[in-house]
């Protein structure tokens, strides 16, 4: 009897140990294939001159990434901008106001905007962002504007990532331990004082390990940013001009690319430089986190 | 007299976890509150400076007067009145910063000095009244974590007595710590008595019986008896508290 449980124990722990593997090895044979399909156009092209080149004309053979990656970071920036003061503010109030009636209503209301499939965003982008911009805002700054902006699609990635930096900045709060809250009020602190001074810096490792895999997130957004960004290329060199990230490239050209020859691999090279930028971004704040955490300890 | 409690009675949620407490808490002098676990010692004790309002479905009936005013009604200024009356919890709980940083917090909180060469006088001052000054001396803005837990529950102390408070309620504060720093911190509130008024939750009799110049028994969060520490440890009037003080039930 005993043999067997034991023996049961050793097989979860090697089920668990493969199937725990096999979820890095996605991320290694995914990452080798990119690399594999994007070699023709690092043979024929210096990586340098096709992250630093504009000349997008597949045509001809010239591949300049430089507009794609700056409409990425672009998007992103903005998406985070918007997103992270609105997202901080509400999980504050959450778990440090918030009677349990309101969290009760509020909790699954985000799980449904979080579920919400991005095709609506991008929908709901269009009707109102899209008008609103070109209507309201952009006759302030601009002579024409058709709303299909950077701006457009940093407020739909934004109100779309939200949901998730909430739940995760949530999360993270609740990992405070209430004796460390009632430290802090027992001083006298208010519920603010205690907030700014304590919780959020008792969490700050966190709260940028959450940003990180928001930003990660809105990187790779697709089909919202799509419907609203204005898919120009170019590097727009205000908020209010279209741009065409990363991911929107690869999903409109696709299809299209068998007849022209290196624009697969062209299109490979996009999404490996999506893979690099998204691992950077763990990887320096995964080295953040150790600095911070070995600070604190 | 310090703290008076008339007719208080405490609800979270359907159970009634303190029942009629009327109790007077006279002024610097050790009070210990002793009882079998979940007995409704730590519920008063977080009703004095108003923690439990954070506890869901929390309902407080009856008056609780410090110096005179009542602080369960809804005029009440619960920042002040937490300054006033400091918290040294169970388990030692430094902030997430320096030790320096951890005395100062209150003050800062509490905007009490305007310059920081008094400041560092107060903190100073405090980490000495606790005995931690000589030990942490040098390595003061070194995070609060590094030390041990018997150092950590007298930082919490000296960050309590910063804000000069007039109370010290100490929830089972020595029960996480080795011997030799229970004692130390023992004998701390022993030594601070003339100069604060103290409320011990204990577990142990005899700490109690060490230090405790009053005593009040509960049980089932009722008072079951209340008085000098001498009388109810060697002269107890009720049958309930012979038999805890006994060991029949714990």
């Amino acid at each position: 009897m005993i043999r067997k449980r034991i023996v049961k124990d050793k097989l979860a722990h090697g089920v668990m140990l493969a199937m725990t593997l096999l979820s890095i090895v996605f991320v290694v044979v995914m990452a080798v294939g990119l690399y594999v399909k994007s070699a023709p156009v690092l043979e024929n092209r210096s990586l340098w001159s096709l992250i630093s080149s504009s000349q997008w004309k597949p045509m001809k053979g010239e591949f300049g990434f430089l507009p794609f990656i700056v409409g990425s970071l672009w998007v992103t920036f903005l998406a985070i901008l918007i997103s992270f003061p609105i997202s901080l503010l509400t999980a504050v109030y959450l778990t440090e106001y918030a009677r349990p009636v309101v969290r009760k209503f509020v909790f699954p209301a985000l799980d449904i905007l979080a579920a919400l499939p991005s095709v609506i965003y991008g929908v709901w982008g269009m009707l109102v962002i899209v008008p609103w911009i070109s209507d309201k805002v952009a006759r302030h700054f601009v002579d024409f504007s058709s709303g299909y902006t950077v701006l457009a699609a940093g407020i739909v990635l934004g109100v779309m990532v939200i949901p998730l930096l909430v739940s995760l900045f949530i999360e993270v709060f609740s990992s405070v331990p209430a004796e460390l809250r009632e430290a802090s009020l027992s001083l006298g602190a208010t519920r603010w004082q205690t907030a700014k001074k304590v919780v959020l810096r008792k969490t700050l490792a966190g709260m940028l390990a959450a940003t990180v895999l928001a930003i990660s997130r809105a990187m790779g957004e697709t089909i919202a940013v799509l419907m609203v960004c204005g898919c120009v290329i170019g590097i727009p060199s205000n908020i209010l001009e279209p741009c065409y990230p990363i991911p929107a490239l690869i999903a409109n050209n696709y299809g299209e690319m068998l007849s022209m020859p290196l624009y697969e691999s062209a299109l490979m090279f996009a999404a490996l430089i999506l893979f690099v930028v998204v691992l950077v971004f763990n990887l320096l704040s995964r080295i953040i986190l150790y600095r911070i955490e070995r600070s604190e300890a | 007299m310090a703290i008076e409690i008339q007719n208080l009675n405490v609800h979270i949620k359907d159970n009634h976890i303190l029942k009629n407490i009327n109790l007077t808490l006279p002024e610097k002098q050790i009070t210990c509150i002793i009882g079998p676990s979940g007995c409704g010692k730590s519920t008063l004790l977080r009703t004095l400076n108003r923690l439990i309002d954070s506890t869901e479905g929390v309902r407080l009936e009856g008056k609780v007067l410090v110096d005179g005013a009542d602080i369960i009604g809804s005029g009440a200024e619960i920042t002040e009145l937490r300054r006033r009356i400091g918290l040294v919890s169970q388990r030692p709980c430094p902030l997430p910063m320096s030790i320096f940083d951890n005395v100062a917090y209150g003050c800062r909180i509490n905007k009490m000095y305007k310059r920081h060469k008094a400041l560092i006088y107060a903190v100073q001052k405090n980490l000495k009244a606790v005995g931690l000054w000589e030990e942490v001396r040098g390595r003061v803005r070194t995070p609060a974590a590094r030390l041990s837990i018997g150092q950590q529950q007298r930082l919490c102390l000296a960050r309590s007595l910063a804000v000069e408070p007039q109370y010290i309620l100490a929830d089972e504060a020595t029960s996480a710590l080795d011997p030799i720093s229970s004692k130390t911190v023992e004998d701390l509130f022993v030594s601070l008595k003339n100069d604060y008024t103290i409320i011990m939750v204990t577990h142990t009799l005899r700490q109690a019986l060490r230090i405790a110049d009053n005593v009040v028994f509960m049980y089932l969060g009722e008072i079951v008896e209340s008085g000098p520490a001498e009388q109810v440890f060697h002269n107890p009037q009720q049958e309930l508290t012979q038999k805890y003080l006994s060991g029949a039930f714990s």
